[in-house]
């Protein structure tokens, strides 16, 4: 499979995706000055940041929601521009959103597929193919995300924050050529069990040699799962360091700005 | 996680796997009650084969509209100018044949096709200038009428070819109705429609989650505007079983449709609020609404009496639907656990209390029948 051949040649030699001074204005309001950010291939970068720190802003231009005012991304150090969100996906750049933009009442299968349904002719119309859509959702739920439903008829708001957050990000998988995930503050309304989970399935997405973006405001999520945590402060990145070289003291001085006092 | 999800497949209790067919327990539950109700009170009278036959043709006029505004409302639409469409569609319809000399065979399909584009209408007015669906229809509904009564001024036009009143009345010998034939086909069309393509899929995306449809690249507004446009060629097509049925048609024909069949569709569990649909509910709500003023009807209670039968059936069942929908999103802890076992219960308990209160008000209505002066 693909996933293997792309997990042999991640070794850190260069970055998947190069955002070099990315700046973003909003008429007068600077979200973004000159920013950079560096994401490998199967590794869990972390964004931490205050509220208004330029997070949201960031990801949203790396995923194609926003154009940059200045600046440029690097796709596999082939410079990429991308004026639509539908570009970016095509380009193997996918987000998972903390409202994770499900519709309840589908099924698991019917959701991983909105908008993207399989379909078979039957006399020369064409039908959806429901039961080749299940079968697909339960194959990538269990393959890629090691995670079986225990009903994949019953609507998806019955099933529990965990889950969900799986059918989520099997959508976002089930491409196989997914290159980075962007994740959005993805244990924020999760219980201790749900959140264990969660970074269970961010780590299983990670082994798979895709480059993984977490944004959070959980340190303890942060320090479990990634591999490299930057730094945004009032727009601007203060910092990037290697999670196994520093702590949360550290990287919560560098968030309010303790550092720079000092 | 995997192990402990496995382990629950099997012992899923009654009440889960019973969730997929709560939409057709309550309207059926009703039905049962009218069925027993009727039993002891009018059994010769009810259940005579004319009079099922009198409940299937006055259903099947029902069923098409049902049918398009169980999609217009799982949307989380309303369409309230289906009565006017019908009209002005069948009124124009009876024009082409009276007076332009048009064969029945074109003049029908062109009904159709003009109820296709005043729903079309309907739904760029919503879409395309964000009128709300609630004051856009109820406008048009007053201009589609005022089309109606302006073209057709006080006739009643009457005495069609025999296509039309076989379209409205006709009978497959020792079979149903053929307007029953035709109302159940455009229902499994429905069925087919809502599960098997993506106009049905994407109608309940709509109306389950506007901005996860919008965001996974679904075109809103295409979809809504189909749902209108399969709503106006449904009504025009009830319109031309109405025009068959009583071989008659004016301007002021079908002025309850709206309320009827949004009462019927809503019943049968397909929720206001958007993205709970279901087709077969729609049909035993269908079923249901006339199969309850036919036993006012049969009980010689007065006309008017059904208006409040209606009424109460819709608080009712919006009222029951919406505390459901409530309990689903408290969350604490899964609301499958948290409703498993009262669930079951709590229809028991309403569809008693309903059931309650129907009877109370045939009783009501059965007394002042009795009472009040004769007036023919």
């Amino acid at each position: 499979m693909a996933t293997a051949f792309r997990r042999g040649i991640f070794l850190m030699a260069e970055p998947l995706i190069k955002m070099r001074g990315i700046t973003k204005r909003f008429g007068g309001v600077t979200a973004l000055s000159n920013v950079d950010l560096d994401a490998y291939a199967g590794e869990v970068l972390a964004i931490v940041g205050d509220n208004g720190a330029g997070k949201s802003t960031l990801i949203k231009v790396l995923t194609g929601v926003y154009q940059p005012t200045e600046g440029d991304i690097f796709l596999d150090d082939k410079p990429v521009r991308f004026s639509s969100h539908a570009e970016a996906t095509a380009m193997g750049i996918d987000a998972v959103y903390q409202t994770l933009a499900l519709a309840d009442h589908l099924d698991p299968a019917a959701n991983m597929f909105l908008g993207n349904e399989l379909t078979r002719k039957v006399a020369g119309i064409t039908f959806l193919d429901n039961k080749r859509m299940r079968s697909e959702t339960e194959r990538v739920l269990m393959e890629r995300l090691g995670v079986r439903l225990k009903s994949m008829d019953a609507p998806t708001e019955s099933l529990s924050g965990g889950q969900r957050q799986a059918v989520a990000i099997a959508r976002a998988v089930y491409h196989d050529d997914l290159r980075v995930l962007v994740m959005d503050e993805p244990t924020a309304a999760l219980g201790p069990q749900e959140t264990a989970r969660t970074l269970k399935l961010i780590e299983t997405v990670k082994a798979q040699g895709i480059a993984v973006i977490l944004i959070s405001h959980s340190l303890d999520d942060v320090f479990q799962v990634s591999d490299r945590v930057h730094v945004q402060r009032r727009g601007r990145r203060v910092g990037v360091v290697k999670t196994s070289e520093s702590n949360t003291q550290e990287v919560l001085g560098m968030i309010v700005g303790a550092e720079e006092a000092a | 996680m995997a192990q402990t999800d496995t382990h629950m497949s099997d012992s899923r209790p009654f009440t889960e796997r019973l969730e997929p067919y709560i939409a057709i327990i309550g309207p059926m539950v009703m039905i049962l009650a009218i069925l027993m109700f009727m039993g002891i009170a009018e059994p010769a009278r009810y259940f005579r084969a004319t009079n099922l036959n009198l409940i299937l043709l006055d259903a099947a006029l029902y069923m098409p509209m049902a049918m398009a505004m169980t999609f217009v409302i799982t949307q989380r639409g309303i369409d309230l100018s289906i009565g006017s469409i019908a009209a002005l569609s069948s009124i124009l319809m009876a024009f082409l044949i009276k007076q332009y000399g048009f064969s029945v065979y074109i003049a029908v399909p062109i009904a159709i096709a003009l109820g296709a584009i005043m729903g079309l209408i309907n739904g760029l007015i919503i879409t395309r200038f964000n009128v709300p669906d609630l004051i856009g229809t109820l406008a048009m509904d007053l201009v589609y009428r005022g089309f109606a009564l302006v073209i057709a001024k006080g006739l009643v036009l009457a005495r069609f070819p025999d296509f039309l009143t076989e379209i409205g009345r006709g009978q497959i010998p020792g079979f149903i109705p053929i307007p029953v034939v035709l109302g159940i086909a455009t229902m499994i069309g429905g069925y087919i429609l809502l599960k098997r393509t993506y106009f049905g899929r994407y109608t309940i995306a709509i109306g389950s989650n506007p901005e996860a449809a919008e965001l996974t690249g679904i075109s809103v507004n295409r979809h809504k505007v189909y749902a209108y446009v399969l709503c106006g060629a449904c009504a025009a097509l009830a319109g031309v079983m109405l025009t068959g049925k009583l071989n008659a048609i004016q301007a002021t024909s079908a002025p309850y449709f709206n309320l009827h069949v949004i009462a019927a569709v809503v019943v049968g569990g397909t929720s206001l609020f958007g993205g709970r649909a279901s087709m077969l509910g729609s049909f035993a709500g269908v079923l249901l609404l006339s199969m309850m003023i036919n036993a006012l009807v049969t009980l010689r209670i007065e006309f008017f009496w059904q208006s409040v039968a209606s009424g109460v059936v819709i608080v009712s069942s919006v009222a029951l639907y919406a505390w459901m929908q409530k309990k689903d999103r408290d969350g604490a802890g899964g609301w499958l656990a948290g409703l498993q076992t009262p669930e079951g219960q709590k229809m028991l308990r309403f569809s008693a209390a309903l059931i309650g209160i129907l009877i109370a008000l045939l009783a009501i209505g059965a007394l002042f029948s009795g009472s009040a002066a004769p007036s023919g």
